[in-house]
């Protein structure tokens, strides 16, 4: 009775793989909101190409690629022999569908690039740009141009049920706190070890990791600075951490107080962030100083950070901007106003709340007033674009195409009528928008290496967001399972490589 | 006589706890020995030792003095909240309870109507719209905690008002503000007092509930509530974080609930005998 009872277990658990997620998505529409990238990390959908560990873009959906001679298209071949999850065949013409639903779908994907036309034969697809793209191949590796069968929506409610893609599992069953996959019987690459995955969403870090150490799942993502010592066991649990390509930052909005450069500045230098990353948060972030994390090769260590911590700098600087504290509760004033910011923060990554806490002490001590509006995750990417904050923090992937140039546009290109609408924060630079110009045509690696240290310098001189760290990140594993490895890209958590551990 | 010297002994007793916890949330800038607001981060999650008495949390702040000056947001918080809900409560049942007729039957519809929500569920749907910060909580709470004082001050004014001396007052050509104010209220007073003193331990649990969900008391106030919420992430790294405002809470709770119990059995004694 017990052997069986004990052999049946076993025959479970090596048919189903728990993973604890947090999981910002309301539905599994890969076009909506960020919501594609969640398709692709629990491995319904794949994208043309793909980042290595070194963030070098490789061939996936899409075998190779090469530009014209104009540089104005870009000829891709797609793989042979992929099909769907439904059995249908992967060529071009489905390819082209997807792609343009994309387009049509969500507004982010024109800041990526512009296309004239689109041209599907046989396998064979053929991009033509509006203006010269040298990062198309890193473009398309976004999960937002993850390919999914359109015919198939038809009869599918994709939001709802999932879509059809070409990725190693299939959806079964959603909803925000708990999603089931089940194996694509149609799988192109290689075999899938798993007949049913369980993705529990538990979003907060502790209880993540409280799930792990019970073995209520098998592995975990993203388990809190606090928490990791817990987990060092080696005959139990696998870590696998990395420095990842995010920069956790506060956007500062420059039509509020903050719009006067001095007062941006002392904010800025009243923060310690070394003490922040080092010692509350456990040398699991290194401290922040320009929007490129020095884990990718853009000059992080020549870059000069005017606004590096300095007490009494901060103090002078808000003196001089005319602040003084004339009722003698701690707080600044001018003219009848508080020195008072609203920074807007959410939960769901354990550091957040922290960097908050931390800044709204330090910042007290040269007379602001901070005060901490907790919001949900889904508000953060709308009150960004509408400025509804004075300082709003984000953990933003700064290389999502392996190029930081998307996101060093979309934060701090200049926004005058809605045209590049995620910088919602009003700042606007007139010399670094020249530079974004000449960014989006350079093709030579060296030049735009340069290109990007300067716009970040320019960045940082102007004190236009408050950088506070580059984490790690990780997925943790019991060592029941093998194969559980973070990308640097953060895209790629579950895969047809991790299977029940051989022993 | 001896029960009753005993009900006395007792009440003094919890009545000296209660100063004392209230000497605590007066005392807190004398008390604590660092300003609780002051983030030393070098020193963060540090575990309790002679310098920390009950350790520092993850912005180096010291615990303990986090906690006397707790105490102080706690009780100031709880006090206004029963304040508000019994003043407004029982001048409701009164007025419901004295006028009768359609007055009584609208404001009764009305009481009906907020018991049929669950309270905590609806404070924080009030919270939650209203955002999260002390006061909003407090109204929040009074918004659902108050009915319990219209019903009893209701039924309390309804016993009264068959009695000779009202009937008397009213023959005399009383008006009925002054019937209210000078016959009935302080003929009702002491079961209110009773019974405001034996919430004061719920409310507190309640306030501290909906600030450790985010919507009461905002970092960096040091609330218990609060700093449960704030501890929790560090429950296996550093449980002192947990471990003393949750103690605090448990305590004073404790004592309010022993000191309204007595303030019952002293000021009702027909129940003791």
């Amino acid at each position: 009775m017990t052997g069986c009872g004990g052999n049946g277990k076993k025959e479970t658990d090596k048919k189903t793989l728990k993973m604890g997620v947090t999981n910002f998505a309301d539905s599994l529409e890969p076009t909506e909101n960020y919501f594609g990238w969640v398709v692709m990390r629990y491995g319904i959908g794949e994208s043309l190409t793909k980042f290595d560990e070194k963030m070098n873009v490789t061939p996936w959906l899409a075998e190779s690629w090469q530009i014209s001679a104009d540089h104005m298209a870009w000829t891709l071949k797609i793989r042979d022999g992929v099909k769907f999850s439904n059995g249908k065949p992967l060529d071009a013409a489905a390819v082209k569908a997807s792609l343009e639903r994309s387009f049509a779908k969500n507004k982010r994907a024109v800041t990526f690039f512009k296309y004239n036309e689109i041209k599907a034969e046989g396998q064979t697809l053929t991009i033509f740009t509006e203006k010269p793209e040298p990062n198309m191949p890193g473009f398309l590796a976004d999960p937002l141009f993850l390919i999914v069968d359109v015919s198939a929506e038809a009869s599918r409610n994709f939001a709802k049920e999932g879509p059809i893609g070409t990725g190693p599992y299939m959806c079964q069953s959603f909803v925000k706190d708990k999603a089931v996959m089940v194996k694509n019987p149609h799988y192109w690459d290689g075999e899938v070890p798993y007949e049913t995955v369980e993705i529990p969403s538990i979003d907060d870090p502790n209880t993540r990791a409280m799930a792990l150490q019970s073995g209520e799942v098998d592995m975990a993502v993203n388990i809190a600075a606090g928490d990791i010592t817990l987990f060092n066991d080696k005959a139990k649990f696998h870590i696998d951490r990395i420095s990842s390509l995010r920069t956790v930052l506060a956007r500062i909005n420059q039509k509020g107080i903050l719009g006067d450069a001095k007062v941006r500045a002392a904010f800025i230098s009243a923060c310690d962030r070394k003490v922040y990353n080092e010692v509350i948060l456990k040398g699991t972030f290194i401290e922040g100083k320009a929007p490129v994390p020095p884990s990718m090769d853009y000059g992080f260590d020549q870059i000069q950070d005017p606004n590096s911590y300095n007490f009494e700098r901060a103090k002078q600087l808000l003196a001089e901007a005319g602040w003084k504290d004339t009722d003698g509760d701690g707080i600044l004033e001018k003219a009848g106003k508080k020195l008072t910011v609203d920074f807007v923060v959410y939960n769901s990554r354990a550091e957040l709340p922290i960097y908050a806490e931390a800044v709204q002490a330090d910042t007290k001590k040269v007379g602001f007033d901070v005060k901490i509006k907790t919001v949900d995750y889904n508000l953060i990417d709308k009150m960004g674009i509408n400025g509804e904050y004075d300082l709003l923090i984000s953990n933003i992937t700064t290389a999502n195409t392996g190029d930081p140039e998307i996101f060093l546009n979309w934060y701090w290109r200049s926004n005058h009528s809605g045209e590049n609408p995620q910088n919602g924060s009003g700042y606007s630079n007139p010399a670094l928008d020249d530079k974004f110009a000449q960014l989006s045509i350079e093709f030579d690696r060296q030049k735009r290496r340069q290109l990007i240290i300067d716009i970040q310098q320019m960045i940082v001189n102007d004190g236009a967001a408050l950088f506070f760290g580059y984490p790690e990140t990780n997925i943790i594993s019991s060592t029941s399972i093998e194969g559980a490895k973070m990308y640097p890209s953060d895209y790629y958590w579950l895969t047809n490589k991790i299977k029940p551990a051989k022993k | 006589m001896a029960l009753l010297t005993k009900d006395k002994f007792l009440f003094g007793l919890y009545t000296v706890l209660v100063l004392v916890l209230a000497g605590f949330a007066l005392f807190a800038p004398w008390l604590a020995p660092y300003d609780p607001y002051d983030a030393v981060m070098r020193h963060s999650l540090q575990a309790p030792s002679a310098e920390h008495v009950f350790g520092t949390d993850k912005l180096g702040r010291d615990c303990l003095s986090r906690i006397l000056y707790g105490t102080r947001t706690s009780l100031l918080m709880t006090l206004s909240l029963v304040g508000i809900i019994a003043g407004i409560g029982t001048f409701v049942g009164v007025v419901s309870g004295y006028m009768g007729g359609k007055v009584d039957a609208v404001l009764m519809r009305i009481v009906d109507m907020m018991l049929a929500f669950p309270g905590i569920v609806l404070a924080i749907a009030i919270a939650g719209m209203m955002g999260g910060n002390i006061v909003n909580t407090i109204l929040a709470l009074a918004a659902v905690s108050w009915t319990k004082y219209a019903r009893l001050g209701r039924s309390l004014t309804l016993k009264l008002r068959e009695r000779d001396f009202i009937a008397a007052a009213v023959t005399t050509g009383t008006r009925p503000r002054q019937i209210l104010w000078r016959h009935v209220l302080p003929n009702i007073l002491p079961t209110i007092v009773v019974t405001a003193a034996m919430d004061i331990g719920t409310m507190i649990i309640e306030l501290a509930g909906l600030s450790f969900l985010g919507f009461g008391a905002q970092p960096p106030t040091p609330e218990w509530g609060l700093m449960l919420n704030e501890g929790r992430q560090h429950i296996q790294t550093a449980p002192w974080l947990m471990l003393y405002p949750g103690a605090a809470i448990l305590i004073v709770v404790a004592v309010f609930n022993l000191w309204g119990d007595s303030l019952r059995d002293i000021l009702a004694p027909q129940r003791a005998n």
